[in-house]
């Protein structure tokens, strides 16, 4: 019995476990290797689920301004109602997604099943055969895609995959028709399990097997935008201003220049450095979902974005505007407005 | 012994109701609270508080993520207050009719867009009966996390609610990183103790 004793502090003990835990890609975390800190990851585990007080706290009054109105005109024409989406993100989506816009999204979206067991959520085609827009989950996260045309250039884009075995993700992408820039190694600064590949179009994927990275608000992000810019510590400001993003991470160089940037918007996160060597800018689009679409849009253009899209009502059901940020990325800004 | 928990709500109650078939103080309470609510919509939110744990608790181990969990509690309690009419006692509690309602909404979302996979827990078949014992552990220790002081409470929500690093938490509350990790562990111990020992 004594011999397993722990050597370390309690303490650390837990809070490497309940770290592994919160960064697991895995929907069940591995059991707690000591018996004494067994017990205490299994409260974990469940803290896990604990709600957000702002939540509990918007429902409620929600739930109060239905009361008072169905007091006032019958509770039938109350339920009738179309329901006020307390959330501004579609299910199934985060903060961020990307929206990789390709010369053959039909091949595209094959590939991403077939390189990272993408899931098809949705495709819906265009008139010509091509297709307009395209929903793929991988992981916890999501990928849009659709077909360049000859108003819509493709706009390839960087991602940041984080996957349980990266080099076995790896050997598949290559077999999908990816290109190795590198092969997983331990030896990348970030201190994952690191790889690099560019796929047949023209889109990097940085593939990595967590092991010391901070996970995002709701847990490591299977899919991460990742942007090389020029200038990119002016890429900060600009996303705390007119986005409200928060910076959870910079490394700069003496001089200054970003070696690596982790902002967070809303749930989600998105890695910046400055561009070097064979990762240049890709401007690429994006969609983030916001409380607010129209006062974002605002906040945008006075932070220096231009205008793509005044915010409107889409038929899918979200309000939508885009605004071009001074590095020449396109924003989607939407909010969902429930079914 | 008394039903407790909510003094001052009791006044504005039917009186009578509680005559009805009520086994236990503790239906009593709810049956009480049921009927005020179904006369006056505007009550509902004494049922809300009181099972507002229970139903997000159920329903977060179901689903993927926070969002989905957010939107079906909004869900459940939105159809509640819509049907609370058709709400009958019969000794079926409250909370069994609510976690009703989740469980085919967990189903309906699942189904219809094939966009959440239940994960945590096994995923409810419509003749479900919900295992109160871990629903009522959860709700328990969800409400506990409250009666934390007040810097372990903001540890514990830094830490699984907001998922921040050890680093952060420790430049948010100006504190070492050490001393955020004895936090997080001396919060929940005390969870753990207060859940074992019965009575918080």
């Amino acid at each position: 019995m004594p011999k397993r004793t722990p050597k370390r502090p309690l303490a650390d003990q837990l809070d490497e476990v309940v770290q592994a835990m919160l960064v697991s890609l895995q929907p069940r975390p591995e059991a707690a290797p000591h018996r004494e800190v067994a017990p205490l990851l299994s409260i974990a585990r469940e803290l896990r689920y604990f709600p957000r007080e702002e939540f509990r706290a918007t429902l409620k009054s929600e739930l109060q301004r239905r009361a008072s109105m169905s007091l006032n005109q019958g509770i039938e024409s109350s339920a009738a109602a179309p329901a006020k989406a307390v959330h501004y993100m579609r299910p199934g989506f985060t903060s961020i997604t990307p929206y990789i816009i390709v010369n053959g999204a039909s091949q595209f979206i094959d590939f991403l099943k077939n390189a990272f067991d993408g899931v098809e959520r949705l495709r819906v085609p265009a008139p010509d055969g091509t297709l307009m827009h395209s929903e793929v989950a991988i992981g916890n996260g999501m990928i849009e895609a659709g077909d360049a045309n000859a108003q819509i250039p493709p706009a390839p884009t960087d991602i940041h995959l984080y996957v349980n075995d990266a080099d076995a993700t790896f050997d598949r992408a290559l077999a999908a028709g990816a290109t190795s820039i590198y092969r997983p190694t331990d030896e990348h600064p970030s201190g994952d399990r690191w790889g690099a590949l560019k796929d047949p179009f023209g889109n990097n994927w940085y593939i990595a097997t967590p092991k010391s990275w901070t996970p995002g608000p709701e847990g490591l992000r299977s899919v991460q935008l990742y942007l090389h810019l020029r200038e990119a510590h002016k890429m900060i400001p600009f996303l705390e201003t007119a986005f409200g993003a928060e910076d959870i991470g910079t490394h700069k160089t003496p001089e200054g220049r970003v070696l690596h940037s982790t902002m967070r918007i809303g749930n989600a996160t998105l890695e910046i450095d400055e561009a070097h060597g064979e990762y240049q800018p890709k401007p690429c689009v994006l969609h983030v979902y916001v409380p607010d679409a129209d006062a974002m849009y605002t906040q945008a253009l006075r932070a220096g974005a231009t205008s793509v899209e005044p915010p409107t009502d889409k038929p899918y059901g979200d309000r939508s505007a885009g605004v071009k940020d001074p590095f020449g990325n396109t924003w989607y800004l939407n909010t969902y407005l429930g079914q | 012994m008394k039903a407790t928990g909510r003094p001052g709500k009791k006044k504005a109650l039917p009186k009578g109701a509680a005559s009805r078939n009520a086994k236990t103080p503790a239906q009593a309470e709810e049956h009480l609270l049921v009927e005020a609510a179904q006369s006056n919509p505007a009550r509902f939110d004494a049922l809300y508080e009181l099972h507002f744990e229970r139903v997000y608790g159920f329903i977060a181990g179901r689903v993927y993520d926070r969002a989905s969990a957010e939107d079906l509690t909004s869900e459940v309690f939105y159809k509640a207050l819509a049907n609370l009419k058709s709400y009958e006692w019969r000794g079926v509690p409250f909370v069994a009719w609510l976690l009703r309602i989740a469980a085919n909404a967990v189903i309906d979302r699942s189904q219809r867009a094939s966009r959440e996979r239940p994960i945590a827990d096994d995923p409810p078949d419509p003749g479900f009966k919900p295992d109160m014992r871990v629903i009522e552990h959860r709700a328990r220790l969800f409400r506990l996390v409250k009666q934390l002081p007040e810097t372990q409470r903001r540890v514990v929500q830094e830490r699984f609610v907001d998922q921040r690093s050890i680093r952060e938490i420790a430049e948010r509350l100006g504190k070492s990183e050490g001393a955020i990790k004895q936090l997080q562990l001396r919060a929940i111990e005390r969870l753990r103790a207060q859940l074992e020992g019965g009575h918080a």
